[in-house]
């Protein structure tokens, strides 16, 4: 079948399997970006945004998500320009092995999209279902905060 | 993983035409919620699945008997709804803040949680001791208890559930759930959810569920009769709590024995009543 | 450039961006999976559904009638040549035993097939229309099973070597000792004894294991691989298909993490036989389930301690004896074992008398191999818990107790040269020990004069606090081997080519900050190549904590002739002499001032006069593996009536030497300790009574997530080891050794029980309160 998706701002007709998640229909329209690391929802590397929300996208049945708005890792960035997540986990050292850094800029994105101040225990909240196992977190829970305290103006402390 | 075994996929636009669906393709059809359960658990005999998005049954608003959340509202969506904020005092968005992680509870609806019926559920047991009813269709509307729908699954004609319905007389109870989980991203090895009203330090109303003994979750009617029109006190709980933990079908399972399944079902059944009595209700595990 | 945080130097001490950062923020095709052709092969594995058995038939017939499918692989058609599947150093210290496909099954998992299939569906087909005939043999579940009287043997091949003993099921046996521990204890005023046992635990990667094999355009095997150990790769892959070494060549893209379970050669062999058998690329990944049944694991062993000590808290004796599971294939099992008592009793070099022996035992269970800590994490956890028993019987503080025995920059200790990696060791003298400040920062910052002792309450819990100390290595000394090779570019840049393999743990920033701050350039002037067999030069790999101190040494010599080579260039440019010359702000200076740039230096060198290439090429083989220390404390609150026991805050000073990237160690030591905390408190692989994983899934082997956090504190203290470069030791797995005992003491602070055995499940924790 084809389905419609609106892949980081623009619209593509996708084919799609019958049973087909949107991780492996997104992996072979070329948005490597989106990782495959357990593909059961337990990871959290294959989040993208989906209408606004983060989602496993080994989770989605592809035939349900037609007409769906998708920003995928490969999205975040304004051409050049990175998002202040992006830059946020490079200086803050919250990148390692970066297999599971999409998903959680994914899921970050999503928590700052609609919370712009969070304690740190909303912001673990938000991450709590993307899995790490090289960075024990840490980093990358000051890595969106000092992304969500840029994007607030940077002066309030 | 794709699921390599199903063919089509529909989309009907109203109950009448999903119920058919339903109806003709009978074992080879499955129902999609949020669809997390249909890529996780669809045996290979499913070939069609019957996307119900598009039937409109999302919102979630007051009527005049309570609450009703529509069945492919989001567990998100269910969070963030201003009907349920007030609700138990936030009971269910309590709840059902705690389950998975936002990345499910973005896609997951509350009718395929009560659909997928894992014993493991957390909003199951916190919908029984609302005192919920789900309408439903089957070629015509009922109301159903939550309970029936829960023991007629078994069955092959389950019908379609359009909303769960929570009582208004559920509106001013204190209800708590206790969710006991290996790492905070986990399902429980067990859980208990109460509901009730104290007034004048007697039990006007108490409602106990417990699940994942490893079963699903289920009321303990025995419990709650002991306490109801009886004082408050840590000794009617602590007798509550004991018949409770005696009354569950506790089993061994992977995650844990049914010896420690009595000792937490006992534990945090006292637990969840004290807060409920102290007003404190809000994580009793 | 970021801000300086060691004031010493110019880049080396900055938390720079890594220099392949913003490939991975940006989600840029950098891992195995992100660049396929669509003549990709599937390649998918039948794993034995038994313990143990002989495979009497396969027939493939059905399975290769299947249309899309190419061929299917047993022990029929592939070489049967037995090899380890460990990535070690040649000759490598495990056994033989492995083949690519047996006429034997081992474990539940073990390849009995592989097909090869145009696409993951007619694969899955495939596999299912395998029919197979087993024997069923008796299957060793434990490893008292494996060891008793006429237990079935694993591994009865008349073509394997290197087994200790295989009729008896032993792979390996060591025994070493120093003085007398028998009449060492004699002569101690008190004894402690204890027994642990540590879990079947996995690493979990977030990227499983995945290897793509392709034929080039001149026919020469490419292997790009998530591996810890390209060239031991090649070597082993070679051997095991018979094919020259040099026509195949050996990548390492980013990879989705190691922790030890990818310094393995685990697939590529398959991969290899299916490119040069259809011409086609083809990928071979596992699946989390797989992952987790025929990947790699944690050996479970039941390790024993008894310490004897004078009632002054010196130790007199020691004694540890380790059995391991090594599972139904040897890899690693030797050393894993050695390293049990090399990492651990050194650092107690105080008592005169030690004694070190165990053996690694098949069992026909799932293959442990290299796992972060490495045999060091099961030999910590009796160790530090009898010594806080030691402790208690003698009132004395755990912390001073500590004091009194660790080792000091200075000393060494016998146990060095008596015990390596799986063979004898390295006599070596500690030049660098920063643990007595270790241990005061963090017990200073996790308030254990206030709270030890205390068992504060809150409702039902009770509070506690709890520590250990401990050592590992940098590297394997006089074995071990890096290269780095670094050439000049005309607009004052270099290339960096380093064998050395970055796992996600920054060894590309943090050699190239190394580079950098020789030849006193930015680090954006140091393009890095890493990984690659044909184009870089050899390094072992990265294990054993090596990277920083090993292959950063030879990345240093090689900058020192690099830069030899530069100021010989500019020396007649500056009228100057080539030893009066230095290097900075990416220029050549001379003492009067005067200044060339590197760019000119190199175009004179490459267009004008007496052309050649700037470039060098230097090894480094170490003498010593200089212990990194690390000091843990914890604060714990345990749940009397549920047994859930919740670690609060914990605090890791560490000694690593000078922090080349300060950031980036410190989250070595953060994402470690986070492991650890899993391996002690909830990560347990179950298995049945018939051999079989029962949880191969995240969903029930529960790692931590964000919501597991306790409040963690690390500080590196200032340290400097004189034969690292730049100062630098290792950090790579020292810190998850600590949270077991850690927590284990910290619970006997709390509620007066010694837990024994892995994970501190709450249902574990429970049954030992009501039975206290």
């Amino acid at each position: 079948m084809t389905i419609t998706l609106t892949i980081n701002g623009k619209a593509r007709g996708v084919d799609a399997a019958a049973g087909e998640t949107l991780l492996e229909v997104l992996r072979r329209e070329g948005f490597v970006g989106v990782k495959s690391g357990c593909e059961s929802g337990d990871c959290g590397a294959c989040a993208v945004l989906m209408n606004g929300r983060a989602v496993n996208s080994c989770l989605v049945l592809a035939a349900t998500a037609d007409g769906a708005e998708i920003v995928t890792v490969e999205g975040l960035a304004d051409g050049d320009r990175l998002h202040p997540l992006q830059e946020a986990f490079l200086d803050e050292g919250a990148v390692q092995c970066g297999y599971c850094t999409p998903g959680m800029l994914i899921s970050a994105a999503d928590l700052l999209s609609r919370n712009p101040n969070p304690t740190d225990e909303e912001v673990r909240e938000a991450i709590s279902g993307n899995l790490c196992r090289c960075t024990g977190y840490t980093k990358q829970v000051s890595a969106i905060q000092q992304a969500a305290k840029r994007m607030r103006g940077g002066d309030d402390d | 993983m794709a699921l390599h075994h199903v063919e089509s996929v529909v989309h009907p636009a109203t109950l009448e035409e999903a119920w058919a669906e339903k109806e003709r393709r009978g074992k080879t059809a499955r129902l999609v919620g949020g669809g997390i359960d249909v890529v996780l658990y669809s045996p290979s005999t499913v070939s069609t699945l019957i996307d119900l998005k598009a039937l409109g049954l999302s919102r979630i608003r007051e009527t005049a008997t309570g609450i009703a959340i529509g069945a492919t509202a989001t567990m998100t969506e269910a969070i963030e709804s201003p009907a349920l904020k007030a609700y138990a005092g936030g009971f269910l968005v309590r709840v059902l803040r705690e389950v998975a992680s936002p990345l499910q509870r973005n896609l997951a609806t509350i009718g395929g949680t009560i659909g997928s019926a894992h014993p493991w559920s957390d909003v199951i047991p916190a919908l029984l001791v609302l005192d919920a009813k789900l309408a439903v269709y089957d070629g015509e509307e009922r109301t159903i208890p939550l309970q029936a729908y829960l023991e007629g699954r078994r069955g092959e004609a389950s019908p379609i559930i359009c909303t769960i319905d929570l009582p208004s007389d559920s509106a001013s109870s204190r209800g708590t759930l206790a969710s006991f989980t290996r790492t905070g991203f986990d399902v429980a090895l067990l859980n208990v959810a109460c509901c009730g009203r104290v007034a004048g330090g007697t039990w006007e109303d108490v409602r106990i569920a417990i699940g994942g003994t490893p079963g699903l979750a289920a009321r303990q009617g025995a419990a709650e009769d002991a306490l109801i029109g009886n004082p408050a006190t840590s000794g009617t709980i602590a007798a509550a709590a004991n018949a409770a933990a005696g009354a569950i079908d506790a089993r061994d399972d992977l995650r844990a024995s049914a010896e420690y399944r009595r000792t937490l079902a006992r534990v945090l059944v006292e637990r969840c009543l004290t807060e409920i009595v102290s007003g404190t209700e809000g994580g009793a595990g | 450039m970021t801000e300086r945080v060691d004031r010493r130097f110019e880049v080396v001490g900055r938390n720079e961006r890594k220099v392949d950062g913003v490939g991975l923020v940006t989600g840029r095709p950098k891992f195995v999976e992100d660049v396929r052709s669509p003549d990709t092969l599937v390649v998918k594995i039948l794993g034995s559904p038994h313990a143990h058995a002989r495979i009497v038939s396969i027939d493939v017939s059905e399975a290769e009638s299947l249309p899309g499918v190419h061929f299917v692989l047993t022990h029929e058609n592939t070489p049967p040549t037995r090899h380890t599947t460990a990535g070690q150093g040649y000759p490598e210290p495990s056994p033989y035993d492995a083949r690519a496909f047996d006429t034997k099954v081992r474990f539940v998992g073990d390849r009995v097939a592989a097909v090869a299939a145009e696409t993951d569906a007619i694969a899955d087909e495939a596999l299912k229309r395998i029919r197979v005939t087993y024997e069923e043999l008796p299957a060793i579940l434990s490893i008292d099973a494996a060891r008793a009287d006429g237990a079935s043997v694993v591994h009865d091949e008349p073509d394997a070597t290197g087994i200790y003993d295989a009729a008896r099921n032993i792979v390996a046996d060591v025994d070493i000792d120093v003085g007398d521990v028998e009449r060492g204890f004699q002569e101690s005023d008190v004894v402690v004894e204890t027994v642990c046992e540590t879990q079947y635990a996995q690493h979990t990667p977030i990227e499983p294991h995945v290897v793509l094999a392709w034929l080039d355009s001149d026919d020469r095997i490419v292997l790009r691989t998530s591996t810890q150990v390209p060239f031991h790769v090649r070597r082993i892959v070679a051997y095991t298909l018979g094919i020259p070494m040099h026509r195949i060549r050996v990548i390492k893209p980013r990879i989705g993490g190691g922790f030890g379970t990818k310094q393995e050669v685990l697939l590529e062999d398959v991969a290899a036989l299916v490119a040069l058998r259809t011409g086609r690329p083809a990928l071979v990944r596992l699946s989390r389930a797989e992952e987790f049944i025929a990947g790699r694991t944690r050996h479970p062993m039941r390790v024993r301690v008894k310490l004897g000590a004078k009632q002054d808290g010196r130790l007199h004796a020691i004694e540890m004896e380790a059995v391991s599971n090594t599972g139904a294939y040897g890899a690693h099992g030797l050393t894993v074992l050695a390293n049990t008592g090399s990492k651990t009793l050194p650092l107690y070099n105080k008592a005169e008398n030690a004694h070190f022996f165990g053996q690694a035992v098949y069992t026909n269970l799932p293959v442990p191999g290299a796992y972060r800590g490495y045999g060091a994490t099961q030999g910590y956890f009796p160790l530090e818990t009898a010594m806080d028993e030691l402790a208690e019987r003698l009132s004395i503080d755990p912390i001073e107790l500590r004091r009194i025995n660790h080792i000091r920059a200075g000393e060494t200790s016998p146990i060095f040269e008596k015990l390596g990696e799986g063979r004898e060791g390295v006599s070596q003298t500690v030049k660098s020990c920063e643990l007595a400040r270790c241990i005061d920062v963090g017990a200073d910052r996790i308030g254990w004069a206030q709270k030890r002792g205390t068992r504060r309450t809150d409702g039902p819990r009770v509070h506690g606090v709890g520590m250990s100390i401990m050592m590992q290595g940098s590297g394997i000394p006089e074995i071990d081997m890096a290269a780095a090779t670094i050439k000049m570019n005309e607009d004052g840049s270099f290339n960096l080519l380093i064998g050395a393999t970055d796992l996600g743990t920054g060894s590309d920033t943090i050699l190239g900050q190394m580079a950098a701050e020789v030849l006193g350039v930015p680090l954006a002037k140091m393009i890095v190549t890493s990984s690659d067999t044909d184009v870089t030069p050899f390094d072992v790999g990265a294990y054993a904590s090596s990277t920083t101190y090993v292959s950063g040494t030879a990345v240093v010599r090689a900058a020192e002739k690099v830069r030899d080579q530069i100021l010989d260039v500019a020396a007649p440019l500056l009228e100057s002499s080539p030893e009066a010359l230095s290097l900075a702000d990416e220029g050549v200076v001379a003492p009067d001032g005067r200044r060339v740039g590197l760019d000119r230096v190199c175009q004179r060198a490459m267009y004008e006069s007496d052309q050649f290439q700037i470039a060098a090429t230097a090894s480094f083989v170490p003498t010593e593996s200089p212990p990194p220390f690390l000091a843990n404390f914890a604060e714990v609150a345990v749940d009397t009536e549920t047994g859930r026991v919740e670690v609060l805050h914990y605090v890791a000073a560490a000694d690593c030497g000078v922090a080349i990237h300060p950031k980036l160690a410190e989250g070595q030591l953060e994402g470690s300790i986070i492991n650890g905390i899993g391996y002690a408190m909830t990560e347990e692989m179950i298995l049945s009574s018939r051999g079989r994983v029962r949880n191969p899934s995240l969903f029930d082997y529960k790692i931590p997530g964000a919501l597991d956090l306790p409040k963690l504190e690390i500080v590196l203290v200032d340290s400097y080891e004189p034969t690292g470069p730049m100062g630098a030791k290792s950090i790579g797995e020292i810190g998850i050794n600590g949270p077991i005992p850690t927590i284990a003491n910290a619970i006997y602070d709390a509620v007066g029980i010694r837990l024994r055995e892995t994970p501190f499940t709450p249902e574990r924790v429970l049954a030992a309160i009501e039975a206290r």
